[in-house]
C-alpha cells in the first residue's frame, strides 16, 4: 500500500500539534522576550536589542559557557571512552540473545530511576564520609577524603554514569551491524589483533562513535537537575543560568541564555553530522 | 610480481587430516583427508552447500575444527590464527575494506608485513595491474561493479605472494572473455611463483582445465580425488560420474568379472565396463558410459548390444546430440559432425554398443 500526500499528513498530524504547542510556541515566545529589555523587576515593553548586548559583554556570560562547554565535551569524551569498550566486549563476547537483553536492561537500568533520587544517591555516595571515600582510603590510595560534592567532578561522575548508555548502544548497534568478514579478511592479510581493531574494528565503527557523542552532548549541554543538586551553585552552567533568570522574571536575560543555548546545541548537531556523512558507511 | 619473489613464493604442502567440521547438526566438513603437494594446482568442485568454503576456510585457519588436523609443510595448524599462517584467502564474499580506497586494499598485506614504502607501491601497482585494474587506485570500493570487486580481492590476496594461496571462486563474477584471461594468468602467475594453489569452483571446465588434481566433494564427504582425465575416465562412484561431464547410467546386474572387466546384464542384453573390483556376480551395479563413447549402428552390432529408439536429435556445431530410448533405458549419445556422412533420423531403431574400456563399473550408491 502506498501512503498518498493527505494521509500522511493525516497521520503525521498529532506529532506536528504536539511540536507546535511544545516546541515552536515557546521558541516563539522566546524570541520575542529576547528583544525585550529587563529592569527595575519588569520587562519593558519597547523593542531593543540591549538584552543581547548586555549578555554579550559580560564576562559571566562566557565564564557559564565555557563551563557548560567543559562540562559536556568532558563527560562526552569519557562516556565514549568508557562505552566503547563495553559495546566492544558486548558484541565479541555475549552472543546469546538472552544475555544481551539482560546486559541492556543493566545496562539503561539507571533511566528507570528518577533523576532525582538518582542524584541523591550520588549526593550519598559521593560525601566525604561517603562509599567513594571510604574505599579509596581503605585501600590506602588516598590519605584525606577527596572532596567530590558541590564541585565539577561529582557533577561529571553523575552525568557520565546518567549517559553511559547513550554513548554504548549507539555503538553497539553499529558494531553489530559490522560486517564480521572484514576482520577474518585483515587477519587473513597479517594483522594481529589489535591491529584488526585499529585498522578495520575503530574506523568502521566511527558513526556509532559520533552518533553517540552528539546523544551524549547535546544531553549533557542541556542537563538541569544533576548541575544544579550536585553543583551547590558552583557549576554554573547555561540551563541553571536559564533558569535562574526566569525565576527572576528576567525573562529577556533567560531568553537570551536559552537561545544562546540552543545555538551551541545546535552547532554541535551540524559538526558532527557534517563528521557522520564523511565517515564510511558500513 | 617481483624479481625477487621466486623464493618468496615457493608453495608448501598441505595436509588436511581426518577433519570433521559441524554447524549444530550439520556436518559441513565431514572426515575430510586430503593433501596437497607445494607448488600444485588443486581444485574442489562440488555442488552448492557441499563444504568447499567451509574447508577452504578450515585450512585458512577461521574455523575450529571438531575433529582432525591441519598441516602445513608438515607442521600441525592447531589454534594457529590465520595471521601467522603462510596462506592467504580470496573470499568467495570478498570481504573488501569498504572504509578503503582500491589501492589501499591491496596495500593492505604488505604494510603488515612493515615492507619499505616503494615495495608496497611497486608490487600494489603490479598486481593491480595483472587484474587489468589499472587506473583505479583511488577509487572506493563501493564505487566498483562486480567483477572489479572480484579482481580487487584477487590481488589483494595474491600480492602477499603467500606460500599457499586459498581461492573460493575467484572468477565467478567475471565475462567469459575476462574469465579466460584472468584463467591464464592465475596459471601463469602460479607457475612462476611455484605457490600451492586450493581453488574452489563450480565450473568444472575452469577446475578440468586449470588443475593438476580435482577433488569432488558431495554432502560434506570427500569422494573422489585424481587428475582431471583420471576423474572423468575412472569415475569410482554414480555422483563423481554424473557431476563431472555428461554420463550415461546403467543399472544392471553383474554377470562374470574377468581380467577388469565385468559383464552387465541390462534389460534384454549384455554390456561390458571395467570393473571397480568389489562386483561379484549377481551383485547390482551401475555401469557409466560417456555421451561421446557410444556408438550407434543402424543394424546388427555386436552380440547383446542394447536397442533402442531415437527420440530427439540435436545439432551442435562439431557435434550431434541423439536422445535415445529402449530397453528401459534412457541414453544420451553425442556423434561428432563431419558433415555428409548419414544421419540417424527420429524413430529409427538403432543398436547401441561400446568399447567396456571405454565404460567404467561405479557401484550403486
Ligand atoms: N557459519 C555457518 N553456520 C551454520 N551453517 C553453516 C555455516 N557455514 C556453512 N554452513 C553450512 O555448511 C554447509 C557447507 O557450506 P559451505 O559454505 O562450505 O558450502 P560450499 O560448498 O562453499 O557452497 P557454495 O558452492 O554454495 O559456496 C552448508 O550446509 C551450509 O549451510
Ligand atoms: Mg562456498
Amino acid at each position: 500500500m502506498k501512503l498518498r500526500g493527505p494521509v500522511i499528513l493525516a497521520l503525521m498530524a498529532p506529532a506536528l500539534a504536539l511540536m507546535a504547542v511544545l516546541y515552536v510556541v515557546p521558541l516563539g515566545v522566546y524570541f520575542i522576550n529576547s528583544f525585550h529589555e529587563f529592569r527595575d523587576g519588569r520587562i519593558l515593553p519597547a523593542w531593543t536589542l540591549q538584552t543581547y548586548v548586555r549578555y554579550f559583554t559580560d564576562p559571566f556570560s562566557y565564564r557559564v559557557i565555557g563551563t557548560s562547554l567543559r562540562l559536556s565535551f568532558v563527560v562526552t569524551a569519557l562516556a565514549v571512552l568508557i562505552g566503547y569498550p563495553v559495546a566492544y566486549a558486548l558484541h565479541t563476547r555475549v552472543h546469546r540473545p538472552a544475555a544481551r537483553a539482560a546486559i541492556a536492561l543493566l545496562l539503561f537500568s539507571p533511566l528507570l530511576v528518577s533523576v532525582v533520587v538518582r542524584t541523591y544517591g550520588w549526593l550519598i555516595l559521593l560525601a566525604s564520609q561517603g562509599l567513594v571515600n571510604t574505599t579509596l582510603r581503605g585501600l590506602g590510595l588516598i590519605q584525606e577524603p577527596i572532596s567530590l560534592l558541590f564541585n565539577m567532578r561529582g557533577v561529571v561522575i553523575s552525568l557520565t554514569h546518567i549517559l553511559l548508555p547513550f554513548a554504548i548502544f549507539p555503538i553497539y548497534s553499529v558494531m553489530d551491524r559490522l560486517d564480521l568478514s572484514l576482520k577474518e579478511a585483515a587477519r587473513d592479510l597479517g594483522a594481529g589483533w589489535r591491529e584488526t581493531f585499529l585498522h578495520v574494528t575503530l574506523p568502521l565503527t566511527m558513526p556509532g562513535i559520533v552518533a553517540g557523542a552528539l546523544i551524549c552532548f547535546t544531553l549533557a549541554l542541556s542537563a538541569f537537575v544533576t548541575p544544579q543538586l550536585l553543583g551547590g551553585g558552583r557549576v554554573q552552567v547555561l540551563p541553571l543560568a536559564v533558569y535562574n533568570s526566569t525565576v527572576e522574571i528576567n525573562w529577556p536575560g533567560g531568553a537570551v541564555a536559552g537561545l544562546t543555548l540552543l545555538v551551541i546545541s545546535i552547532a554541535a548537531v551540524w559538526a558532527l553530522n557534517a563528521l557522520l556523512r564523511r565517515l564510511p558507511t558500513v | 610480481m617481483s624479481e625477487h619473489s621466486v623464493t618468496r613464493g615457493h608453495g608448501a604442502d598441505v595436509e588436511v587430516r581426518a577433519v570433521t567440521k559441524r554447524f549444530g547438526p550439520v556436518a559441513a566438513v565431514d572426515d575430510v583427508s586430503l593433501t596437497v603437494r607445494g607448488g600444485e594446482f588443486f581444485s574442489l568442485l562440488g555442488p552448492s552447500g557441499c563444504g568447499k568454503t567451509t574447508t577452504l576456510r578450515v585450512i585458512g585457519g577461521f574455523e575450529r575444527t571438531d575433529a582432525g588436523e591441519v598441516f602445513i609443510d608438515g607442521r600441525p595448524m592447531g589454534q594457529t590464527p590465520p595471521n601467522r599462517r603462510p596462506t592467504n584467502i580470496v573470499f568467495q564474499r570478498l570481504a573488501l575494506f569498504p572504509h578503503y580506497t582500491v589501492y589501499d586494499n591491496v596495500a593492505f598485506g604488505l604494510r603488515m608485513q612493515r615492507l619499505p614504502d616503494a615495495e608496497v607501491r611497486r608490487r600494489t601497482r603490479d598486481a593491480l595491474d595483472l587484474v587489468q585494474l589499472p587506473g583505479l587506485e583511488n577509487r572506493r570500493i563501493s564505487q566498483l561493479s562486480g567483477g572489479q570487486q572480484q579482481r580487487v580481492a584477487l590481488a589483494r590476496a595474491l600480492v602477499n605472494e603467500p606460500r599457499v594461496l586459498l581461492l573460493d571462486e575467484p572468477l565467478s563474477a567475471l565475462d567469459l572473455k575476462l574469465r579466460l584471461q584472468m584463467q591464464e594468468e592465475l596459471k601463469r602467475l602460479q607457475h612462476r611463483l611455484g605457490t600451492t594453489f586450493i581453488y574452489v569452483t563450480h565450473d568444472q571446465g575452469e577446475a578440468l582445465a586449470m588443475s593438476d588434481r580435482v577433488g569432488v566433494m558431495n554432502a560434506g564427504r570427500l569422494l573422489q580425488v585424481g587428475a582431471p582425465m583420471e576423474i572423468y575416465e575412472r569415475p569410482t562412484n554414480r555422483f563423481v560420474a554424473n557431476f563431472i561431464g555428461d554420463a550415461n547410467l546403467i543399472d544392471g546386474i553383474a554377470g562374470g568379472v574377468e581380467r577388469g572387466r565385468v559383464t552387465v546384464r541390462v534389460g534384454g542384453g549384455v554390456v561390458g565396463a571395467r570393473a571397480r573390483g568389489d562386483e561379484h556376480a549377481g551383485a547390482p551395479v551401475t555401469v557409466c558410459v560417456r555421451p561421446e563413447r557410444l556408438r550407434l549402428h543402424a543394424s546388427g552390432g555386436p552380440p547383446g548390444a542394447l536397442r533402442a529408439r531415437i527420440e530427439d536429435r540435436a545439432f551442435s556445431g562439431y557435434v550431434i546430440k541423439y536422445r535415445l530410448a529402449g530397453d528401459g533405458l534412457r541414453l544420451h549419445a553425442a556423434v561428432p559432425y563431419v558433415g555428409g556422412a548419414p544421419l540417424f533420423e527420429v524413430g529409427d531403431e538403432v543398436t547401441v554398443a561400446w568399447d567396456p574400456d571405454q565404460a567404467v563399473s561405479v557401484g550403486r550408491e
